[in-house]
């Protein structure tokens, strides 16, 4: 009878969700874009609300509507909220944003609607990094993202030409394959390297799947340069990406240089997921459920999908991070866990269709 | 069932009592039925911590053993006592062809050995598993004497066991009270809680402290999944052991106050936190241990006045 009432509630829920997304898809993008960020805001609160202490969202809430006076009155919330809560939301903004635009820009620059950060080895590529880092010795953060930037540009260029070898780079699930071999290749050498060596398996579980609990803010300020550098070019690069979605022959016509277009917008993605994995290790499949959502309401132009990657990534990373903290007290999930639950059924989906979108 | 698995043993045990037996052979209940070895055992190979501990407590140094977890070599308290040892596996993985080629004339093995081993290793020579649940107060003893008799040398074991008795018996009349502590490993994400059953937390219990796992450690595990932050407060009470593997202990201290939640426990405030080695803390069984462990807390106690 419950599961009945339950089935029953959930597909009212269901209808209404879908109800709503027509209302918005049918509504012009704008508005669209608008209900997107007022929903990151009420997850954002969300999140400052709930965590898997003792402070729950009746006590979370009391302590935000006057932050300065629970610091006297309620020091465990104010704590709480300041210190961990805060610091895990600015993160899960970032690496949402950056995770998501990555994704939009490698599936437009590969044309390839499966083409994922996390799938193509880009993630396991910096993570691997990092962790032949810390075996060597290195410790200090600054060092980590520079790492981490640059064993996704390893991976990143590693599976590209993976794919592009036999010279039948247009078969979307031929450059998955890739991408999954050399996941899995990375993996393993990072599993040996934590098999080996205790001290180093400690800090490095941390990089086999990804996570927000435990850093700290202050670690977002050393990402900053190279995440600027990155919004620029993506800035820059999205004319020119427009064009060669029209064909390679349109876009030089316009007057634009497809190689040269196509080998920033690496290097912008190794930038990115460098350093969104060297602050949260590597979180699956983020970058393939942002760009295709993003898609659905804003059509195939990828200057409007970047636009609806700006919130969407950090609704599916925030959320993510949420549910992480709630199911398992007193311990959390970590977030890599849930993206992949969220992810893996997405990936399905977009592979069983008939034929695969050529983007 | 259990009841039943017992009656079977003390029924078989008491047959083998009362048989005649061949003057130079011991028979052992152990927990794959009764072993028969030799009296005095001279080639003998330890598949566990706990086993080299013991024989070498006894004065007999085994031919090979097992690494401790995470490392290449025997733990580090036993290196002196062990000498030049053959490694023949790891705590996970025994290399059965290593351990056949010493020709051992005794095994001993974890209580918690997998039976499909036990049959091959069995082959090799009298392979002893102690029938011991893990994880009890007393696991430790009851396993050392189970090796001790095996080797032949219960007395030395149990002379051990008796100093190990008396080591505590001091520290508990030093320890002014109740003072409560727990036992933690640190990760960046959280704190790994050991259950309060575990080999070293049992020395704790004994030298007079109540050891509090903050409920974080389910039924019949030996720690805990990573504690969010949010919940350390639960192993905030008078005493914080962290447990550091190859780090150095100081090192591992500082990298854990980086974090503002385990900055502020009131046991860090006041400077209660002692680090301990992890091979020996989390890993290692057996009454040198149990020796090391006791003198790791009384010069902690000492200090700390």
């Amino acid at each position: 009878m419950t599961s009945f009432m339950n089935r029953h509630a959930d597909s009212s829920v269901m209808g209404s969700l879908r109800a709503c997304l027509r209302a918005a898809t049918s509504s012009s993008p704008v508005a669209t874009w608008g209900l997107l960020m007022i929903l990151l805001a009420v997850i954002a609160l969300l999140s400052l609300l709930f965590g898997a202490g003792d402070v729950g969202p009746g006590r979370a809430w009391q302590a935000l509507s006057d932050f300065d006076a629970a610091a006297m009155h309620d020091s465990e919330a104010h704590f709480v909220i300041g210190e961990l809560r805060l610091p895990r939301l600015g993160i899960g903004l970032v690496v949402g944003i950056a995770l998501g635009i990555a994704g939009a820009l490698l599936q437009a620059v590969t044309r390839n609607p499966l083409a994922e950060p996390g799938l193509l080895g880009v993630s396991a590529g910096s993570a691997f990094a990092v962790t032949l880092a810390i075996l060597w010795g290195a410790d200090a953060a600054t060092l980590r993202i520079s790492v981490a930037q640059l064993g996704a540009l390893g991976g990143c260029l590693c599976v590209l030409a993976a794919a592009r070898l036999q010279g039948i780079g247009n078969d979307p699930v031929r450059l998955i394959l890739a991408g999954a071999i050399l996941s899995g290749l990375l993996h393993s050498l990072s599993s040996l390297i934590l098999l080996f060596d205790q001290y180093t398996a400690d800090e490095i579980r941390f990089w086999v799947v990804g996570s927000l609990a435990g850093r700290d803010a202050a670690d977002l300020m050393p990402l900053a340069p190279s995440l600027a550098l990155a919004a620029l070019l993506t800035v820059i690069l999205a004319r020119p990406l427009a064009a060669l979605a029209l064909g390679e022959h349109v876009a030089i016509g316009l007057g634009h240089h497809p190689r040269m277009v196509r080998l920033l917008v690496i290097v912008v993605v190794a930038l990115l997921v460098g350093g969104a994995t060297a602050i949260a290790g590597p979180v699956a499949f983020v970058g393939l459920v942002v760009p295709f959502a993003a898609r659905a309401l804003a059509g195939p132009d990828i200057r409007r999908t970047l636009w609806f990657c700006l919130p969407l990534g950090p609704i599916v990373v925030v959320s993510a991070d949420i549910v992480s903290r709630l199911v398992v007290p007193p311990s959390e999930l970590p977030l890599g866990v849930i993206t992949a639950l969220i992810g893996a059924p997405v990936l399905i989906a977009v592979v069983r269709r008939r034929r695969l979108p050529m983007l | 069932m259990t009841s039943l698995r017992r009656f079977c043993m003390t029924a078989t045990g008491i047959a083998a009592l009362s048989a005649t037996l061949p003057a130079s052979a011991t028979t052992l209940e152990t927990a794959f039925g009764s072993v028969e070895v030799d009296d005095d055992p001279t080639r003998v190979v330890t598949l566990y911590t706990g086993a080299l501990d013991t024989a070498l407590t006894a004065g007999m140094t085994p031919l090979g053993a097992v690494a401790t977890r995470g490392g290449d070599g025997v733990p580090s308290y036993l290196n002196d006592a062990a000498g030049d040892i053959s490694i023949v596996g790891t705590p996970r993985e025994t290399n059965i062809e290593a351990v056949a080629a010493l020709k051992p004339d005794l095994i001993l093995a974890s209580p918690q050995l997998p039976e499909a081993q036990y049959q091959l290793l069995s082959r090799i020579a009298p392979t002893v598993v102690p029938d011991v649940t893990p994880y009890q107060m007393a696991s430790w003893e009851q396993e050392a004497r189970v090796y001790g008799k095996a080797l032949g040398r219960l007395d030395a074991v149990n002379e051990a066991i008796g100093t190990v008795d008396a080591q505590a018996q001091e520290i508990r009349e030093d320890v002014a009270g109740s003072s409560t502590a727990s036992l933690i490993r640190w990760m960046p994400q959280g704190a790994i809680v050991m259950a309060p059953q575990i080999f070293s937390n049992t020395l704790l219990t004994r030298s007079g402290f109540t050891v509090d796992d903050g409920d974080t450690v389910k039924q019949g595990r030996p720690h805990s999944d990573p504690l969010s932050l949010e919940n350390l407060s639960r192993i905030d009470n008078d005493w914080l052991f962290l447990a550091t593997l190859n780090a150095e202990g100081d090192e591992a201290y500082q990298a854990a106050k980086q974090s503002p939640a385990f900055e502020r426990l009131d046991v860090v405030q006041q400077d209660h936190v002692i680090t301990v080695d992890g091979q020996l803390w989390t890993s290692a069984s057996g009454p040198m241990a149990a020796q090391a462990i006791l003198d790791d807390i009384d010069t902690a106690m000492r200090e700390m006045k």
